[in-house]
């Protein structure tokens, strides 16, 4: 494994560059557990200081320090993406490989529910759950309902992998070697669909983290709980950039957009990796 | 009568070079050959022998992982010559379809799906028939004539005809510009007997009313023997053998040319033929000396040690084995 | 004479084609023949492509169900096999050669993988030693051996030794039947020498009957007992192997007979 990460960084600039940058990322947000200061407090340091030291990245108009506010932020962010990513890739594998090899009426009901995921408007149906939970939401229950909504899509293009896999020889071979629909699904049709997996999985994490992002910025969802979106959400409540307090909203905008550009990086040269048809040119590893 | 192409000491490799794994793959190991004027040539050989690399390497249409490594393709049209990979772009594409015309294997690919048939005619052929339309589709239809097509051929589209068909129309394509040298790669492969039959019949009657050159590569033995004049037969990105086919099919001099012959089947015939043991090998790391020895019944040491350089088992025969007595030599 | 091992009987297979009100056609169009009714032998079903050749294959396998008619092995109706237990007894006793030697196994698997399933499932095999053995027992068969196989991927192996272990998977099930698709047409002319000889050893050494099914005469010729020429779905000519090749009466099977390349040089005049 390591000697497949090795040589990944070794030849793949486009995944160098977003281990990088994405282990900057991470790194951030590991900081946050050594924090100094509680994000949910306020007037803990002076307000309003520009970059400079102490406080590297300035403060922010309420009084906190804009780098361990940060460092909450991205953790709360990539922890909402990753919970989202994890649970719709769930439903969208199980949905996709099921529908594709059991075709028939199964397929045929699998897919119009499908359906009718990929055309509900996403923005009013989240604007709508927080109108109705209110103080009552939760970000779990956020992820669940935001996952709900991602899986359509990519259970489609499961589904289609799925489709041609069955019709291959090797699918007959395994059924008169005795495997059930399951085992075959999972060891000899999953891997041909993980390439899909991963760099969907990537486009959802950064989708999620935008969503979430829109959604704070705009006051629907918790705004206590320090994330991105937050962050902007009260700078704005502040007139930040009209005050001049310009860093408060540029360095959570630098650092989601870094977030972004790695796992967008990471998901295009994992890809080419993990292609099984790459993987032939490369001989048995 | 001179050579339409010379083939000489070529050499191409597929170079790969992923996440630090180099391979390369010899895929055509110096070979030397001479196309004839109107003559049929045939290359013989099984799977991953190097005879579709070769042919490839030969109409110029190569493409990165695969490179020309060293030797030459120099043809002579019509009296002038010209060296393919020493010379541009421009005069590669100056010789396409006009002089040198590629008919592919699963030719039914080179039909466009969504468009009628007389529109591949106009994509491929109409640049270099310098006549205004109406007089292009005539020479068109005639030439359909002569592969037995009718003309409401063109108006069809690709999946209306048959897989026949659809084979005649694509010799019909790399024949309509009148082309000193045709290569076709399996033409006959994936049709029926009884519709390959008739293909082979065609492309013998193209042949011999355009007096162009033919290479045909096929693995199919029998296909050789009815239809080729000349046969080369290959081994591992080698040419092992060369010959007329008469001389060829009834003495077989290479190991391997014999035992390729010897196991066609034939009705009338239930005696059990024997089989050769192992396979073809790896041509990212085949064996060091003749590339057959480790499968050869009559392989020797100096087999192991060095790869045989070609010797005149007859006139116009050559094979390269170490076990075969040159002419004059007793 | 003991019973037959299988039996179809005016089988048909119908696709619907078109909109609402399409026609249907027939690419098994009512079929009868036994198999097994004295003996192992080797039944050849000779067609060009759109025969039925493949999908008579497929129903037989039980991976397609028949539109009309009866099929049974050994006096059970593939129509009534129902539940995982029943396939699996069924698949015991049937098992298929597919003709692409490089698609039968899954390209980023290990070879011995299926074989040891095989052994597992059909073998009774209940540890893995014992799945090895029988693994082992089978690839000596097609002359192989677990050591050549073991830990290899398909791409490292060619076409006529992909063919052998695919022979070696289906046997260790020690089926009754083989139903062989076109089992050497995307092989190397000097390796299929060796699968088709295979084939006649077992029948001879283990008693399995196979339905070889090709286009080929002349390996059919040299292997077979019987032979069923197909032409669109109709059986045209069927009877002993050497007699209907020498002699076929039909009209297409004569035509088949004379469109087959034969080897001597410069004789055909068409």
């Amino acid at each position: 494994m390591w000697t497949v990460v090795r040589d990944l960084l070794r030849h793949n600039r486009g995944f160098a560059w977003g281990v990088f940058l994405l282990g900057f990322v991470l790194l951030i947000a590991a900081l946050s557990f050594v924090s100094p200061y509680n994000p949910l407090d306020s007037y803990v340091v002076p307000p309003d200081m520009p970059p400079g030291w102490p406080h590297l990245l300035g403060t922010t108009s309420r009084g906190q320090d804009v780098f361990w506010m940060l460092s909450f932020a991205i953790r709360n962010t990539l922890a909402f993406g990753l919970l989202v990513a994890l649970i719709s890739r769930l439903l969208s594998l199980t949905i996709g490989l099921v529908a594709g090899y059991a075709g028939g009426w199964v397929d045929r009901v699998l897919m119009s529910i499908n359906d009718t995921f990929i055309v509900i408007p996403l923005f009013p149906i989240l604007v709508l759950f927080y109108f109705v939970m209110r103080d009552n939401m939760s970000w779990v229950a956020l992820a669940g309902v935001v996952a709900c909504l991602g899986w359509a899509y990519d259970a489609r293009l499961i589904r289609s992998v799925a489709m041609s896999l069955r019709t291959r020889e090797f699918t007959e071979t395994s059924i008169f070697s005795g495997m059930s629909m399951s085992r075959i699904l999972v060891e000899e049709h999953l891997p041909y669909v993980m390439p899909i997996v991963f760099s969907t999985t990537m486009n959802n994490i950064n989708w999620s983290i935008g969503l979430e992002v829109t959604l704070s910025v705009l006051g629907f969802t918790d705004i206590n709980t320090p994330t991105i979106g937050s962050m902007i959400y009260w700078a704005n409540q502040h007139t930040a950039m009209v005050a001049g307090v310009w860093w408060w909203i540029a360095f959570p905008v630098a650092l989601v957009i870094m977030t972004f550009i790695g796992l967008f990086l990471l998901a295009v040269s994992m890809n080419e990796f993990i292609d099984p048809r790459s993987r032939f040119g490369r001989g048995p590893t | 009568m001179t050579a339409v192409v010379q083939v000489s000491k070529l050499r191409a490799y597929y170079q790969t070079n992923q996440f630090g794994v180099q391979r390369d793959v010899r895929a055509v190991d110096d070979v030397s050959l001479q196309v004839q004027s109107n003559e049929i040539y045939g290359l013989a050989g099984e799977s991953s022998c190097g005879k579709s690399t070769l042919i490839k390497t030969i109409a110029g249409a190569i493409r990165p992982p695969l490179a020309v490594q060293g030797g030459s393709v120099v043809f002579n049209f019509g009296g002038r010559e010209l060296d393919l990979y020493a010379s541009g772009p421009e005069a590669a594409a100056a010789i396409r379809w006009k002089h040198l015309s590629y008919v592919m294997q699963g030719s039914m690919g080179v039909l466009n799906p969504v468009r009628r048939v007389r529109h591949s005619f106009v994509d491929f052929a109409f640049r270099h028939i310098a006549k205004p339309m109406p007089q292009f589709m005539d020479i068109v239809t005639a030439h359909l004539a002569r592969v037995h097509l009718g003309a409401e051929v063109l108006q069809a589209y690709p999946h209306e005809l048959s897989g026949g068909m659809r084979q005649r129309v694509a010799i019909a394509l790399a024949t309509v510009c009148k082309p000193d040298l045709i290569i076709a790669d399996e033409p006959t492969t994936a049709l029926d007997v009884i519709v390959q039959k008739g293909v082979l019949g065609m492309i013998r009657e193209v042949q011999r009313e355009l007096k162009s050159s033919l290479i045909l590569v096929t693995h199919d033995m029998a296909v050789h023997a009815n239809l080729c004049d000349r046969l080369g037969v290959m081994y591992a990105g080698r040419l092992i053998e060369e010959g007329a086919t008469r001389d060829i099919f009834s003495r077989p001099r290479h190991p391997y040319t014999a035992h390729l012959i010897a196991s066609l089947p034939r009705i009338g015939h239930t005696a059990t033929i024997k089989a050769l043991d192992g396979a073809p090998p790896n041509l990212a790391d085949p064996p060091a000396g003749c590339r057959f020895h480790p499968r050869c019944p009559l392989a020797m040491d100096v087999c192991k040690q060095q790869a045989p350089a070609f010797v005149e088992a007859a006139p116009g025969h050559r094979v390269a084995c170490f076990a075969v007595n040159p002419v004059g030599v007793m | 004479m003991s019973a037959p091992l299988l039996v179809l009987h005016h089988v048909v297979r119908s696709y619907a084609r078109g909109g609402l009100f399409g026609r249907s056609t027939r690419a098994v169009d009512d079929v009868s023949f036994e198999l097994g009714a004295n003996g192992s032998e080797i039944l050849a079903i000779i067609g060009e492509s759109g025969s039925g050749k493949t999908t008579l294959a497929r129903m037989i396998l039980g991976t397609v169900r028949a539109s009309a008619g009866s099929i049974r092995f050994k006096d059970l109706d593939l129509a009534e096999l129902r539940g995982r237990r029943q396939r699996l007894d069924f698949m015991r006793q049937v098992q298929p050669i597919f003709q692409n030697p490089f698609e039968a196994f899954n390209p980023l698997k290990r070879l011995d993988r299926y074989l040891l399933m095989t052994a597992r499932h059909f073998a009774g095999a209940s540890s893995d030693t014992s799945a090895q053995a029988a693994s082992d027992a089978a690839l000596r068969k097609v002359g192989l051996s677990l050591g050549e196989v073991k830990g290899r991927y398909p791409h490292e192996m060619s076409g006529g030794q992909l063919q052998r272990v695919a022979i070696a998977r289906a046997l260790i099930a020690s089926p009754a039947l083989l139903v062989a698709d076109e089992p050497v047409s995307m092989v190397d002319a000097s390796l299929r020498t060796a699968i088709v000889n295979l084939f006649k050893t077992l029948r001879d050494e283990t008693g399995v009957s196979i339905i070889y099914i090709t286009h080929d005469l002349a390996t059919a010729y040299s292997i077979s007992d019987r032979v069923i020429i197909m032409r669109r779905g109709v059986v045209v000519e069927a009877g002993d192997a050497r007699s209907t090749l020498d002699h076929p009466k039909h009209p297409y099977s004569i035509e088949l007979k004379n469109a087959v390349l034969s080897p001597g040089v410069g004789m055909s005049s068409t």
